[in-house]
């Protein structure tokens, strides 16, 4: 931005004007009473309890998996032994997203990137080895069910390994998923159930948790796949409360579960933190705010334990360059001091090898590091909302807040998030902010260092690429043989049966699904009943 | 208009759904004047038959995940049809770009010019 | 001819890029008896066509062994590219071989097809293709091209049609054989059908014409329809309703290719010194339009040892 003369128009990331500097005036008249409340009061952008971290650090989460369930669990341990304070079982990608076992043709033909992402994990054999040793009771677990069709096989799975531990379900605490923003906007699969098959599985899930595991948070939103496709911040705070709005409408509609508790269990969010690191903390400021005003607005809650908003943070992965991948160590830091500086719950730092391939144990490693010298030698954590009162950030904060509003608006007026999923408008959204970026890289405007500027960079050593081990495929089908070979088939057989009984009827599949996990189903036998039940989602752009 | 009848095959070789970036590439070669037959996530057999059935002047693989899924798929392709140029995108670190060069493929990672993709379909399908 | 699958495409390819490769084919074509049934699929942007090809193939490469697409997507206007994109939903097919997808770019023509689908319809009958699923978008009466090529055409409708495309109503249900409501889960799926069939009655149909509904996305309603194509099929054959069209569409074909000729010369005609020197005479009010009607017939076919004063 060096070269930008005074007099053309500096745009954040959402559109918004930025003025050369900010005064009192600035700040929009009706966010001036909110300026000088304290954190724990309404309305709440700056944070919820005055202490702030120093009574609760931000978790260390970081994204964690791949190889066989053995060779995840000791990068689990790893990442525990080095300060991580929670774990993410991360299940391979090209099993878990589209629910097929190892064996199905489509994942025969790539059988090198099984296990490069995350375990695979066919059965609850699997998950057993996976979770071997590990403090389901002290830590905070993700169960890995980020994407919306393969969630409930994967909490299934979790929660079944765990009751067999010994462990009480109703006093675990974790968090599930299911992310609608992964596979129905960003990643689009090649098969998967319908959006609204999706939403019953998440209400599904939410009533599940109410009744057995009150510790647990089921569905975590997530704005970072919807940022990281190409929404804006104000459009990913859109995005998430409308993505929200359909969880507790459909909740109301069943009528099985108090909305309190229900919005009690949509408070963990995720957004993704980027490189304009005010505009992000700005963003989280104003997710407290929204969040609070949308449950009183629309659902009539006020109480604000309800109204305590968890934000789990991601940098954001696009931002890290193929080209000097040290440079990311830097970008890695800059993100994350952002996040913080929004005050957000729990962070995951992206490798710096982001670009290149799953992270290796050295950049696993250096996130942890960055995250741990913000946390302890920057004094950072010091002092609650420390952006708090500056004019700059108010405004801007208020500012988002309006925008994100009119996408939300935008969104209701379409019939609701999944209507905007299913009619292709969210991805023309993303699809055209992208485009509108990548010309500004690809013409010089948006400098890059590495990428577009200063390319010639002498690294101290080669960053090349983790590529995870090389006989996860061999042996999960080994596995699945297995466990088809030696399960009791009968019980299998029945409880599969039953699940799709379940699935075809309105009632919450959840206890099936704990049945049918504890009988060794396996994910593909699964799978290939919501096939048969719920179809194909009728995908609106071309993958 | 000359590449008004050049044909370009795109594909993906893993099961990984993003589709922005392919798509960014696409459209620019569509207003290049390309014909650009999209098969998304395909495997090798599905993307050697629409190689020759749609007769191509170019093959772009959308790449990502371990190099061998990609180099089985190009080891395919250029045995059906040995003299079709193949292009290549995507997540691929420098060991793996260096295979595919070895291949005779043409990489282009994450961060290359949308104009040097285009540049490089034009001179490969015999347009420049 | 031979089979041979590389050597198929690329003859497709070569009568897109070469007009005499074209005619030559058409040539060594002309008495070659049309022997492939072509199921026409048109309908608007969106309805779910190649969905429901896709749906349609297992069927369809069950009754016939194999199946071939010709998928017609338009040209960009500005660039003459083209993205021709939903070949990405067929691709599931898993039936290997037996199923042979082309896409074609419409190249700017404005009747839905390229200007060559014709032709390759033809070299893919003769290459032993006993089944061509034919799709292209079908809007209004513009693009109804595919009538002409087609054995059936299904049209492929959604709920709610009747209200947007009034103007084009005319146009889509003149032009089909078969009616498909597809994703009949939605709402207004009834009165689509009723509406559909009024607009259908008035018509003057030797053979009635079914509506079916489907919902391509879970396979609802794909065997009925599968069904009820080949009834459709075996009706029209008995009354040689078939017979009768296929010769019409070789007339057409004869027509069409006259017409390009002709007009391929008058463009070359208007561009020549003559024909602009005539032009200009007309535009002085030298000469008569007619005058200048007959030169340019005199240029078509120049008499030998004859001079006609200018």
């Amino acid at each position: 931005m060096t070269q930008n003369p005074t007099d053309k128009p500096v745009t954040c990331t959402s559109g918004i004007e930025l003025k050369p500097f900010y005064t009192a005036a600035d700040i929009p008249e009706q966010h001036r009473p909110h300026v000088n409340v304290a954190p724990g009061e309404a309305p709440y952008h700056r944070g919820f309890h005055p202490s702030g971290y120093r009574s609760k650090p931000w978790r260390i989460f970081q994204l964690s998996g791949f190889g066989k369930p053995e060779d995840e669990n000791e990068r689990i341990k790893f990442l525990l032994k080095n300060g991580e304070t929670g774990f993410i079982m991360e299940h391979d990608r090209n099993t878990a997203d589209h629910c097929y076992n190892v064996n199905h043709p489509d994942v025969v033909a790539r059988r090198e990137d099984v296990g490069l992402s995350g375990a695979v994990m066919q059965s609850v054999r699997d998950t057993a080895i996976c979770m071997d040793g590990l403090p389901v009771d002290t830590s905070f677990g993700h169960a890995g069910g980020a994407v919306v069709q393969h969630a409930p096989f994967a909490l299934a799975a979790y929660w079944t390994v765990a009751k067999q531990r010994g462990f009480d379900l109703s006093t675990i605490s974790g968090t599930g998923q299911s992310d609608f923003n992964l596979t129905y906007l960003g990643c689009v699969t090649k098969e998967q159930i319908p959006t609204q098959a999706g939403l019953r599985f998440n209400a599904d899930i939410m009533e599940f948790c109410h009744q057995h595991l009150p510790r647990w948070v089921p569905v975590s939103i997530a704005g970072y796949n919807a940022a990281d496709t190409g929404l804006t911040p104000d459009q990913e705070l859109g995005v998430l409360f409308a993505n929200a709005v359909e969880y507790l409408d459909e909740i109301q509609r069943r009528g099985n579960m108090s909305l309190v508790e229900a919005a009690r269990g949509c408070g963990g969010v995720s957004f993704r933190a980027s490189i304009h690191i005010i505009e992000e903390a700005c963003k989280m400021r104003a997710a407290r705010l929204m969040w609070n005003q949308l449950l009183r607005e629309r659902y009539n809650i006020t109480d604000p334990k309800v109204g305590n908003l968890r934000i789990h943070c991601v940098t954001a992965g696009s931002k890290m360059t193929y080209q000097q991948p040290l440079n990311n160590i830097v970008r890695g830091t800059v993100m994350a001091l952002g996040a913080i500086l929004g005050g957000v719950q729990s962070l995951g730092v992206s490798g710096y090898d982001e670009a290149l391939s799953i992270p290796s144990e050295h950049a696993h490693q250096m996130s942890l590091r960055i995250q741990q010298i913000l946390q302890e030698e920057t004094g950072i954590a010091d002092v609650t909302d420390p952006l708090g009162g500056s004019f700059y950030v108010e405004t801007l904060t208020a500012q988002l807040i309006e925008k994100a509003w009119a996408f939300f608006d935008a969104i209701q007026q379409q019939g609701g998030y999944l209507a905007t999923l299913d009619s292709g408008w969210l991805h023309a959204q993303a699809g055209e902010n992208q485009y509108q970026e990548f010309m500004k890289t690809e013409s010089g405007e948006q400098k890059v260092i590495g990428v577009n500027c200063f390319k010639d960079d002498e690294s101290p050593f080669n960053v090349d690429g983790f590529m995870g081990t090389d006989d996860a495929f061999d042996v999960a089908t080994e596995r699945l043989n297995d466990v088809l070979r030696t399960r009791h088939e009968h019980g299998a057989a029945r409880a599969l049966k039953q699940l799709e009984a379940d699935c075809r009827t309105d009632k919450n599949i959840m206890p099936a699904m704990m049945d049918a996990l504890a009988a060794e189903v396996t994910l593909g036998e699964i799978g290939d009943v919501y096939r048969d039940v719920f179809g194909n989602w009728n995908t609106p752009i071309q993958t | 208009m000359d590449n008004a009848q050049k044909r370009i095959l795109m594909a993906k070789t893993g099961l990984d759904g993003h589709w922005r970036g392919p798509t960014i590439v696409a459209r620019a070669l569509r207003d290049a004047g390309f014909e650009v037959i999209m098969i998304g996530m395909a495997k090798t057999d599905d993307i050697v038959r629409s190689a020759i059935d749609e007769d191509v002047d170019l093959v772009g693989l959308n790449v990502g995940g371990h190099i061998d899924v990609a180099i089985r798929a190009i080891e395919n392709v250029q045995k059906a049809r040995p003299d079709l140029p193949i292009f290549a995108g995507g997540t691929i670190p420098p060991y793996a770009a260096k295979q595919l060069e070895a291949l005779g493929v043409e990489v282009y990672p994450p961060g290359s010019q949308l104009t040097d993709i285009v540049d490089a379909a034009e001179r490969l399908t015999g347009r420049t | 001819m031979a089979g041979e699958r590389p050597c198929l495409a690329r003859l497709l390819s070569l009568i897109e890029r070469q007009p005499q490769v074209e005619a030559d084919v058409r040539q060594a074509l002309a008495s070659h008896a049309p022997q492939a049934v072509v199921i026409g699929v048109t309908g608007p942007p969106g309805a779910g066509k190649s969905t429901l090809i896709s749906a349609l193939l297992s069927l369809s490469t069950a009754s016939f062994g194999k199946t071939a697409v010709l998928a017609v997507d338009p040209s960009s206007p500005f660039s003459g590219g083209a993205l021709l994109g939903d070949r990405v939903r067929m691709q599931n097919h898993g039936l290997g071989d037996a199923v042979f997808i082309r896409s074609m770019a419409s190249k700017g023509e404005n009747g839905g097809l390229a200007r060559t689908t014709a032709t390759a319809i033809q070299v893919l009958d003769a290459c032993g293709w006993p089944l061509i699923l034919l799709e292209t978008l079908g809007i209004g009466q513009v693009e109804l091209d595919v009538m002409d090529l087609a054995t059936v055409v299904t049209v492929v409708l959604n709920p709610g049609w009747g209200d947007t495309f009034q103007a084009n109503k005319a146009g889509l249900t003149e032009a089909g054989d078969i009616f498909v409501i597809n994703k009949a889960d939605k709402p207004g799926a009834e009165q689509t059908r009723a509406d559909l069939q009024d607009s259908l009655s008035l018509l003057q149909s030797p053979v009635p014409i079914d509506i079916f509904e489907t919902v391509a996305v879970t396979k609802e309603g794909l065997e009925t329809l599968w069904l009820g194509i080949e009834a459709y099929l075996k009706t029209a054959s008995e009354i040689g309703l078939i017979v009768k069209k296929l010769a019409s569409r070789r007339q057409r074909l004869l027509l069409r290719t006259i017409q390009r000729d002709i007009e391929a010369r008058l463009q070359a005609y208007w561009a020549s010194d003559r024909g602009r020197a005539q032009v200009q005479r007309v535009l002085a009010g030298d000469r008569t339009l007619e005058a200048l009607q007959a030169d340019f017939f005199i240029q078509l076919h120049p008499q030998p040892h004859s001079e006609r004063s200018s």
